[in-house]
């Protein structure tokens, strides 16, 4: 197996829920010593599949009680020997046990640390409870996801996680990175309010810029004009569930050229000569009469072949895939092995999100399954920080570490 | 602006990155340009086509007025060169000598076509790490495929989940595939500088940013791998069954049903809203997601006469995850951004302005983020670049521009 990038970095992970366990699988992932550090038992549910598998993945466990007070130097200690300290608590949390940056950087003072708090350490929200729902409410897009008007019409999911959770990989690399530098460790105080504001993209400018009120975009396009561009519903394929019937196209027709493909594909209809869509500036002026067309098209074909023929003319065009075509028959993600797959320990295989990142000579790998908490244990308290069996045995006894 | 003579250099000080993506991937670079790596955007002589995508200053449309352009592109230098032909190409490869990082978005095959695939750059630089971003990766049977965000959306499993069931599918604000694929760029940029930091070895890096965008759809996988499940539209309810969208008279609010139960319930009680959430069995967390309809539905008509702020202060009062489903126009007026100085003003001289820019996600102690210049103007650099770095003369210079190579 090729060497991985991040050989040699030990995190000491206290993170919980979505966004931080995100960020810490992408250091595993790389090839970083990620250790768990958490309670048990813990939440319900498998954690080996499903999303859990995916988040927890390349990473060791230990059970330590932070209520004891041997719990805390247990988690002290192993700071001593990590690169990264890294939660997602509010500031009060880690300052509780004596793990903040000041606290710890005077017995390792090149630490680094890396809170991805929900609003920031500071400012009069600081102690603000907040989810990734919550979070994507807060920053415009949950107000902004709707169909040309009405009410939100989603997210169906957090994308403020992920957004969060990508953030914090990146913080705690740069500062790692600084450190290699200069040897010197630091503070990283990330909102994760402000990590996925930050990928709001233009529209923020063009507030502050020209005061505009700023619209659902839909699928009206926010880069190059297009026209048409959108969604639209093709004929159902019979599928064994009610929702894989539900097949629809995105495509987008920008320039004049793909234009004139387009219409050459659709066999030349009578509509398509009208003089209102002569010019894309006229094709976007009358995006609606020219958006029926298309659906009417659209509604004859089976959603794979036209995808398949737009392209070969050259017109960007794809599936709007469900789960079952993004993880079982997407072509393109099929051929380049995209979804990983992990062994659990009673023998069977699941498949997990793989790195859409390949590097040529360390690519980042998936080897294990999610840990069972608690599993490292032996290792951690053992190998990396000599306690002996019988000392492992009054902790577990004593109530700071579960078995 | 930042004073540029502070004592902590941002955390790629140092680093030189020649930025030669259009708009789909200039996100990556930027990234990297705010920690402080001098990224030198290259262009051909007509300019990036997001110099021509709107919104624009005061709404006229000029290269050097595109919102959409300044986003990507702040704290990066900018120079026009045709690479596709010499001597552009030549001088290309020479600043690509000293250069640590290349970021590229052309079609697999492209660059290679120009002489300037990774077995030339690699052997012209040893040590240039190489980041290409294409919408389907460098090999497969889509590699040549078109895409813009929408059908990345569409092809890594984004779109299909948002919007109500049975209607069509919604997209969410902004360039989100693109964005996604820009923070893992950039981390997987940082992995391969250190791997390079052992054995003085740059590597290609291949980024799918469909691949990016199926990660970032944070339940669709996990429920097919792990349940089977085609994971549906659901409107706003989230597929975890906590939280959904519910209408106070004067706007919306998110709802969150993980907070501290009784708290939440002894307070729907005193409203007389309760209902049926007084019984034991909702305590359970897990019955609450079960259920979560019927409990929505009653906590909507608890709310409907509620002000939204006054819901949201009384809610993290009691630490209920509740919050206000706002504009983005409201993050202007934000009191938390605003204490944690998360909008910047950047200077832009020539237009006798400044503008308030959104900052920092993250706060670095020892190495910040920072505004070092303002997005350039077309070719603003050219010639400090190719006169001070490859030394090229007024008369060799004058002679480039005749010929359309900057």
């Amino acid at each position: 197996m090729p060497e991985l990038p991040l050989v040699g970095i030990r995190v000491l992970d206290f993170t919980w829920v979505v966004a931080g366990p995100v960020a810490t699988r992408l250091l595993a992932d790389y090839g970083a010593e990620v250790i768990k550090l958490e309670r048990k038992p813990g939440p319900p549910g498998s954690r080996q599949t499903g999303l859990q598998g995916d988040l927890h993945r390349d990473k060791r466990s230990i059970a330590v009680n932070m209520s004891h007070p041997r719990g805390v130097e247990i988690a002290r200690r192993l700071a001593q020997q990590s690169d990264l300290v890294i939660d997602n608590f509010s500031a009060r949390v880690m300052r509780g046990w004596g793990m903040d940056y000041a606290s710890l950087s005077q017995i390792k003072p090149d630490i680094v640390c890396v809170s991805m708090s929900g609003l920031g350490h500071t400012g009069p929200r600081a102690s603000y409870v907040s989810y990734g729902p919550t979070l994507q409410a807060l920053s415009g897009y949950t107000l902004l996801m709707t169909e040309a008007s009405g009410a939100p019409a989603g997210f169906g999911y957090s994308y403020a996680d992920m957004a969060g959770g990508y953030t914090g990989a990146l913080a705690a690399l740069l500062a790692l990175w600084h450190r290699r530098r200069t040897g010197r460790g630091q503070f990283v105080d990330l909102s994760q309010f402000e990590a996925v504001v930050s990928v709001v993209g233009p529209a923020l400018l063009d507030i502050a810029v020209n005061g505009r009120t700023q619209e659902a975009p839909n699928f009206r396009s926010q880069e190059l004009p297009a026209a048409p561009h959108g969604v639209y519903r093709c004929q159902p394929r019979d599928g064994n569930q009610d929702s894989d019937d539900d097949r629809w196209i995105a495509l987008a027709v920008r320039t004049q050229s793909e234009w004139e493909r387009f219409v050459v594909l659709l066999g030349a209809p009578a509509w398509s000569r009208d003089l209102r869509y002569r010019t894309l500036y006229l094709r976007i002026r009358n995006q609606a009469e020219l958006d029926a067309h298309v659906t009417r098209w659209a509604a004859e074909q089976q959603a794979e072949d036209a995808m398949a023929r737009l392209q070969h003319a050259g017109i960007a065009a794809g599936v709007v895939c469900n789960g079952a075509d993004l993880c079982a028959r997407n072509p393109q993600l099929q051929a380049r092995d995209f979804w990983g797959t992990v062994t659990l320990p009673g023998g069977a295989a699941t498949h997990v999100t793989g790195l859409p990142a390949r590097l040529s000579a360390t690519p980042g790998s998936i080897r294990t399954p999610s840990p069972l908490i608690g599993s490292a244990n032996d290792y951690v308290l053992g190998d990396l920080l000599g306690y002996s069996a019988a000392e492992r045995a009054a902790l577990v006894e004593a109530g700071a570490v579960w078995n | 602006m930042s004073d540029s003579a502070t004592p902590f250099p941002g955390a790629l000080a140092g680093l030189r990155v020649l930025d030669l993506t259009d708009y789909r991937a200039g996100l990556a670079g930027r990234l990297m340009a705010d920690m402080g790596a001098d990224v030198v955007k290259i262009e051909p002589p007509g300019g990036d086509p997001g110099r021509r995508i709107g919104p624009f200053v005061d709404d006229r449309p000029h290269r050097d007025r595109s919102l959409f352009f300044w986003f990507y592109n702040l704290n990066k230098r900018a120079i026009t060169l045709d690479f596709g032909r010499d001597p552009g190409r030549e001088l290309l490869l020479r600043l690509i000598d000293s250069a640590d990082i290349v970021i590229e978005n052309f079609k697999p095959g492209r660059l290679a076509e120009m002489g300037l695939g990774w077995e030339q750059l690699h052997q012209a630089n040893s040590a240039l790490i190489l980041l290409s971003m294409t919408p389907f990766g460098q090999s497969g049977p889509f590699r040549d495929y078109e895409a813009d965000d929408t059908v990345l959306a569409a092809q890594g499993g984004m779109l299909y989940v948002n919007g109500w069931p049975g209607r069509q599918p919604v997209r969410p604000l902004g360039l989100q595939s693109y964005h996604a694929a820009a923070y893992f760029g950039a981390i997987a940029t940082l992995c391969a500088l250190f791997a390079r930091d052992r054995d003085s070895r740059g590597q290609w890096i291949d980024l799918s940013m469909q691949e990016a965008t199926a990660c970032a759809v944070e339940h669709v996988a996990g429920s097919y791998f792990g349940e089977g499940r085609i994971e549906p539209r659901r409107g706003t309810l989230h597929w975890s069954r906590y939280f959904r969208v519910g209408r106070c008279r004067d706007g919306y609010i998110m709802h969150c049903t993980l907070g501290d139960w009784t708290s939440l319930v002894e307070w729907v009680a005193a409203d007389g809203k309760a209902q049926d959430l007084v019984q034991p069995q909702w305590e359970d967390v897990l019955y609450r997601a079960e259920h979560a309809e019927h409990l929505f539905d009653v906590l909507d008509d608890w709310v409907k006469d509620y002000a939204r702020d006054e819901l949201l202060e009384r809610a993290q009062a009691l630490r209920l995850p509740y919050a206000t489903v706002r504009s983005p126009e409201a993050l202007f007026a934000d009191e938390q951004l605003a204490a944690r100085g998360y909008f910047v003003e950047v200077e832009h001289p020539e237009l006798g302005r400044s503008f308030s820019y959104p900052g920092a996600p993250y706060l670095f102690s020892g190495s910040p983020w920072r505004v070092t210049r303002r997005p350039p103007l077309l070719g603003e650099h050219t010639h400090e670049i190719l006169r001070e770095e490859l030394g090229l003369t007024t008369a060799e210079l004058a002679a480039l521009t005749a010929e359309g190579i900057i």
